[in-house]
């Protein structure tokens, strides 16, 4: 299997024709790292058509939206003299953010992630990653990692605005910026058991849904349906079912974490529950273990 | 050592289809054609080469790489290029075959201008800046080609390279395959029903049927074969082959023709003569080269399976 040397001929110099290979290969490690970031840039659609940008940058616009109008808004309020401090009295805030969002990040994984898993699959591009030198766990993994990280840019881009106005609009910048640090850690530990219970449901859906419409809509069912039943059970009567559901349904577990990661209790609407806080992120870690599972599972058995 | 050894590799699909049945084979370095009938198992094939599906039985080595184990090493060594789409419609081809390169190990810079070669190289120029989405059955097959070959690999599988491509575009595609493996040293195997259009760049073939191995050969043995030679004429067909077979050919009826196996050049003038003497009209008297159904109709593998080139 000695390959000869390509052949030159005298009456064809101009045709370089085609030239061996001899450089590096980097491996699997660089294939998953490319894969992580091309993942992450589709989900913005960067790269791909303007049509194909237009719902993460919406989505993504209104996520932020929030924390630009009040940054903004006291900024143009202090030019007028209006000497207004950003802080947790305000009604935009750290600890209240995330929590107010979560219909909009649903909306944008229910959008985004089936143009990973269900764009591959649907176009057949899969055949040509499982053609190449990686596993298909690595696809699996590096296509997952590339949409949590791009949720997470979603979740924190407002963070980090909110940050920099309660910092900057400050007459004590110094001060301002001792007093914020504390707000760093729950915000990061937040928004990541976020993106990853967003973005791991939503993958997993569309890993098992090609058909994207139908994906889109079973994201939606996944992350809206458990919050109505328990809603519906609690007024019945039965709060351990109830318990239960809101342990399983993403929106409820978020508001949990929320408040575990923030020191804040559970608002009145969780009077039944009778669990401590950290049973929410054990709830979370236990759904991001089995969404992890059942995506490696679907693309180990996937035949094309 | 061989290119790829397979050994009693079977295929058997869920619903009990028997796509590959005891396969036993060795394919040498070299443009080889895969031959059968739609559903002979080239495919599947093809695809346990690749590591894509585990066989229900048997084994197969690529560059004395055991598939069942070593996947992963043999891939960084092989291009595929798949029988279906498998290009995204809202992508350039530069931008899908960049990131494959990229998938397939190559550092940033040289996925790009290993792109840039490899597109020239399979014909795609100012095209390849805009969404496939819009490009043609040929332009398609031309990004899937590159797509395969830009990683360089030792070993191109081509599964119907010339699916859905007009005359000229066959012939275009068919050259590039050509070019690449006798000019560059890249073992080929090309998987086609299309024996015709095979032979014209494969200096070997192999021929399944029913997932067994019907024959495995250099075309040179195939070509020597003089075929047979198909008679039509307008009445008294049962008159000729009567005589025909009288005069000690091998004949068989085919619909409207009269199949007359080609031994030596005898036959040409024994039709002639008998045509006149029962003074029928002629229609068509034509020779057909070694048809996939002559192949088949050929007494099935006696011959030992492995060949070299």
């Amino acid at each position: 299997m000695t390959a000869p040397p390509p052949v030159s001929r005298a009456g064809n110099i101009y045709d370089l024709g085609y030239r061996r290979y001899e450089g590096a290969r980097l491996g699997r490690a660089h294939a998953v790292r490319s894969l992580v970031f091309h993942s992450f840039r589709t989900t913005f659609g960067i790269g791909r058509s303007g049509r194909a940008k237009a719902a993460p940058i919406t989505f993504g616009a209104i996520a932020t939206l929030p924390a630009v109008i009040i940054v903004g808004g006291l900024t143009i309020a202090a030019r007028f003299g209006f000497d207004r401090q950003l802080d947790d009295s305000q009604l935009v805030s750290f600890n209240n953010y995330y929590s107010s969002v979560t219909a909009i990040i649903a909306l944008f994984c229910a959008a985004q992630a089936p143009e990973l898993f269900g764009r591959d699959q649907r176009h057949g591009v899969i055949a040509l990653y499982f053609a190449r030198a990686l596993r298909r766990s690595d696809y699996a993994l590096g296509r997952l990692v590339g949409f949590v990280l791009a949720t997470l840019v979603v979740l924190l881009l407002p963070m980090v605005i909110l940050f920099l106005g309660r910092v900057l609009l400050s007459t004590d910048i110094g001060g301002a910026l001792g007093a914020n640090l504390p707000n760093v850690p729950p915000v990061l530990a937040q928004g990541l058991v976020m993106a990853g219970l967003y973005g791991g449901l939503a993958m997993a859906i569309s890993a098992y849904t090609p058909r994207r419409a139908y994906a889109t809509a079973g994201i939606i069912a996944l992350f809206v349906l458990p919050g109505l039943v328990a809603g519906i059970v609690i007024r019945i009567g039965s709060s351990l079912v109830g318990t239960g559901l809101v342990l399983l349904s993403p929106n409820t577990i978020i508001d949990g974490t929320n408040a575990l990661f923030f020191g804040r209790s559970l608002g009145e609407e969780y009077f039944f529950i009778a669990v401590p806080l950290w049973a929410f992120l054990v709830a979370a870690i236990g759904e991001i273990v089995v969404v992890v599972a059942l995506i490696l599972r679907r693309f180990a058995r996937l035949t094309i | 050592m061989s290119l790829i050894a397979t050994e009693g590799l079977t295929k058997r699909y869920p619903g009990g289809v028997t796509a590959l049945d005891g396969l036993t084979v060795q394919i040498e370095p070299g443009i080889v054609g895969l031959v059968g009938s739609n559903g002979a198992g080239k495919s599947t094939l093809l695809k346990i080469l690749l590591g894509l599906l585990e066989p229900t039985s048997g084994s197969a080595t690529i560059f004395d790489l055991p598939v069942a184990t070593r996947g992963i090493e043999i891939r960084e060594l092989v291009g595929y290029m798949p029988e279906h789409d498998c290009l995204p419609p809202d992508m350039t081809a530069t931008d899908i075959v960049s990131h494959l390169a990229l998938i397939s190990g190559l550092p940033r810079a040289a996925a790009r201008e290993r792109t840039a070669e490899v597109l020239r190289h399979v014909g795609l120029y100012e095209e390849r800046y805009r969404a496939i989405g819009g490009y043609s059955t040929g332009m398609k097959q031309r990004v899937k080609l590159a797509q395969a070959l830009v990683h360089d690999p030792r070993l191109l599988l081509l599964d119907e390279p010339t699916n859905g491509l007009d005359p000229a575009g066959r012939d275009e595609m068919l050259e590039l395959i050509r070019r690449t493996g006798t000019e560059f040293g890249i073992a080929v195997i090309v998987a086609s029903h299309l024996l015709g259009e095979i032979e014209r760049v494969c200096d070997h073939l192999v021929a399944i049927e029913g997932g067994r191995l019907l024959r495995s050969a250099p075309l040179r043995s195939f070509t020597e074969r003089t075929g047979t030679l198909a008679v039509e004429v307008e009445d008294g067909r049962e008159a000729l082959v009567a005589r025909l077979t009288a005069r000690g050919l091998r004949v068989v009826v085919d619909g409207a023709a009269v199949l007359v196996d080609l031994v030596d050049e005898a036959p040409f003038d024994i039709v002639r003569d008998t045509v006149v003497e029962l003074d029928l009209a002629l229609v068509r008297m034509e020779q057909r080269r070694h048809r996939l159904e002559d192949l088949f109709r050929d007494e099935p593998a006696a011959t030992p399976p492995a060949a070299g080139r």
